[in-house]
């Protein structure tokens, strides 16, 4: 008889046939095209009918960012995006768990208010919503009204008024970009046993006392997961500024695919370190996370 | 009791309306106007007369209904080479093909990078987290590149292999795979299950909610992507709704190609909607009987 295998092989061969298929997938059509494309940022690459030509110049692209004006405007368009993620990531947060909150209630029609909350995830799509906008729909009427955006311009030094501004005039379609969030913490609200708010209720905790001391601990591990939803979903969003700068300068004829291809790099870079602050924030909550479960 | 607890587990919607319900549904129904907008917005544009599309400011709602944006729309459909059922038959066959794969390939991934040990399998979950933010369209050229190589020009399935590893598909999935508890896991180890029962006899079944969250999302994707047929496609024959759909609009100039845009993003919109229909009550039942507590 051939001897068992060792239990870590075995294991290691079971996690990757489960894995497998996915992850040639994954290595053929995203990490090689990502790797080639890192290649391209450092190189000067001209499309042309015959194919393509590509020259390694080092960091050239990149000192090119940082010297031109096109370079400027897309790292002002990536500084504004970061400002605007520090108000839109809290807002879109607090929203969903608000509404995934009370839609746990037991209301009257609750499942089509739930498919309601949930139907923006399926219109979302980047034309749809820049028409919309266009036409003011976005927009809450007040805010105009009220100088609300007057003042913001007021107030704030110019590079922080732009952004802030642009949260207030687009407020309804960031409430359009929280359906995966509320059905998030929808399934983490599930979680949590009728029996804790129960025996909290007997020990004299209010409505209010319960929901900071039971609800939002439950949340705190989906909150990180939410956030970098939020943040992925915000920042592929095909209208962002900085992504039409990357689609801009694909077939510039001054910059061309390979400066596209640093600022994509920078952007993702960038993200990285966004999403990586926010981990470290919230890192501590998806550890406190076993007493619950 | 427990039995009795089970069954109201499962009732999304309480039967009767009562007065506390109140607070939450003033609140929940202004909002859901807002929801509801982008839905809204799309139908009436499509049934706007040319003057309409054009007011300035532009107006939400239509005054006029009119059917002429889809009577001219349909009057090129007959003029062009292919059928229009060819370019369907296509769309659907690939729609069904990239579904039913990527469920498939994200839960098995899903469920190795969630429950199962195995080496690499921090490194892979990494990994899938960071090329989530990257953005698509960065890419676009370096994966051209690779899928010449690879020889799927003028392929019918290169609409379908470059969707089977899509990150946000398999981070939410795992995000609820992490959800079941290692001991129920535990449990049917000791009763003899293999991995793969164990996948298919409760991982799936449990995760129904996020299976159809992902079914809604590609679906989206899928159906509305005409970069495929684009890119990689040059046999007119072989691509796709989304594609034709788009060339209709972009042959007619100018003001008449306007409004049958409005109604072929109309007609693209349609599925979408059928689609999320049937999925959502699925999808809101999140984690309610699957007895995950």
């Amino acid at each position: 008889m051939k001897k068992p295998l060792k239990r870590k092989t075995r294991n290691n061969l079971v996690g990757w046939s489960f894995l497998g298929i996915w992850a040639i997938g994954f290595l053929v059509f995203t990490m090689i095209p990502l790797f080639t494309s890192l290649y391209y940022s450092m190189s000067h690459v001209v499309l042309s009918g015959d194919g393509i030509q590509v020259d390694f110049v080092w960091f050239e692209n990149y000192k090119q960012v940082f010297s031109t004006a096109e370079g400027f405007n897309f790292l002002r368009s990536v500084s504004d995006f970061a400002i605007e993620l520090l108000f839109k990531v809290p807002i879109i947060t607090v929203f969903s768990i608000i509404i995934a909150v009370m839609l746990n209630q037991n209301i009257k029609g609750k499942g089509f208010f739930r498919a309601i909350y949930f139907l923006p995830v399926i219109i979302a799509s980047g034309p749809v919503i820049s028409q919309l906008i266009y036409q003011g729909a976005a927009t809450i009427p007040l805010v105009e009204e009220m100088g609300i955006i007057d003042f913001i311009n007021q107030t704030f030094t110019e590079s922080l008024a732009r952004p802030i501004a642009n949260i207030f005039s687009e407020l309804i379609v960031i409430l359009w970009f929280s359906g995966v969030q509320i059905l998030l913490f929808i399934a983490a609200l599930q979680k949590v046993d009728r029996y804790t708010y129960e025996a909290a209720m007997i020990d004299g905790a209010g409505p209010w006392e319960s929901f900071w001391k039971i609800t939002v601990p439950s949340l705190k591990s989906m909150t990180l997961i939410s956030i970098v939803f939020t943040i992925i979903n915000l920042a592929t969003f095909s209208e962002n500024a900085a992504i039409q700068h990357i689609k801009n300068n694909m077939f510039a004829l001054e910059t061309g695919f390979g400066f596209s291809s640093a600022i994509a790099w920078l952007y993702f870079i960038a993200l990285a370190l966004i999403l990586g602050i926010f981990y470290l924030l919230f890192r501590g909550a998806t550890r406190e996370r076993r007493r619950y479960s | 009791m427990a039995r009795h607890q089970k069954f109201l587990g499962t009732k999304i919607n309480p039967s009767r309306f009562n007065r506390t319900q109140v607070k939450y549904i003033i609140i929940l129904i202004p909002v859901l106007m807002f929801m509801l907008l982008p839905l809204i917005y799309i139908f009436n544009y499509a049934f706007k007369p040319i003057e309409e599309l054009f007011y300035y400011p532009p107006r939400f709602f239509v005054e006029r209904y009119t059917l002429q944006n889809f009577v001219k729309l349909f009057a090129v459909t007959g003029s062009s080479g292919i059928p229009m059922s060819r370019y369907l038959f296509n769309s659907i066959i690939v729609t069904i093909l990239v579904i039913g794969a990527s469920v498939v390939v994200s839960t098995l991934a899903g469920y190795a990078l969630s429950k199962l040990e195995f080496k690499g399998k921090k490194f892979m979950n990494e990994i899938n987290t960071l090329a989530l933010m990257f953005v698509g369209i960065a890419v676009m050229i370096p994966r051209y590149l690779v899928i010449e190589k690879l020889g799927l020009i003028d392929n019918f399935f290169v609409h379908v292999l470059p969707y089977l590893a899509i990150p946000v598909g398999l981070f939410l999935i795992k995000q609820f795979i992490d959800q079941v508890p290692d001991e129920l896991l535990d449990a049917s180890r000791i009763d003899g299950a293999s991995e793969f029962q164990i996948y298919t006899k409760i991982i799936l079944p449990l995760i129904k909610p996020a299976i159809a969250t992902v079914v809604i999302l590609s679906f989206q994707t899928v159906w509305n992507s005409a970069d495929t047929s684009t890119t990689y496609i040059n046999n007119d024959a072989l691509k796709t709704f989304a594609f034709y759909m788009n060339t209709l609009t972009a042959n007619t100039n100018g003001v008449a190609g306007q409004g049958m845009a409005a109604a072929a993003s109309l007609v693209m919109f349609i599925p979408n909607l059928l689609i999320f229909i049937l999925m959502q009550s699925k999808v809101m039942d999140t984690m309610a009987h699957s007895g995950i507590k």
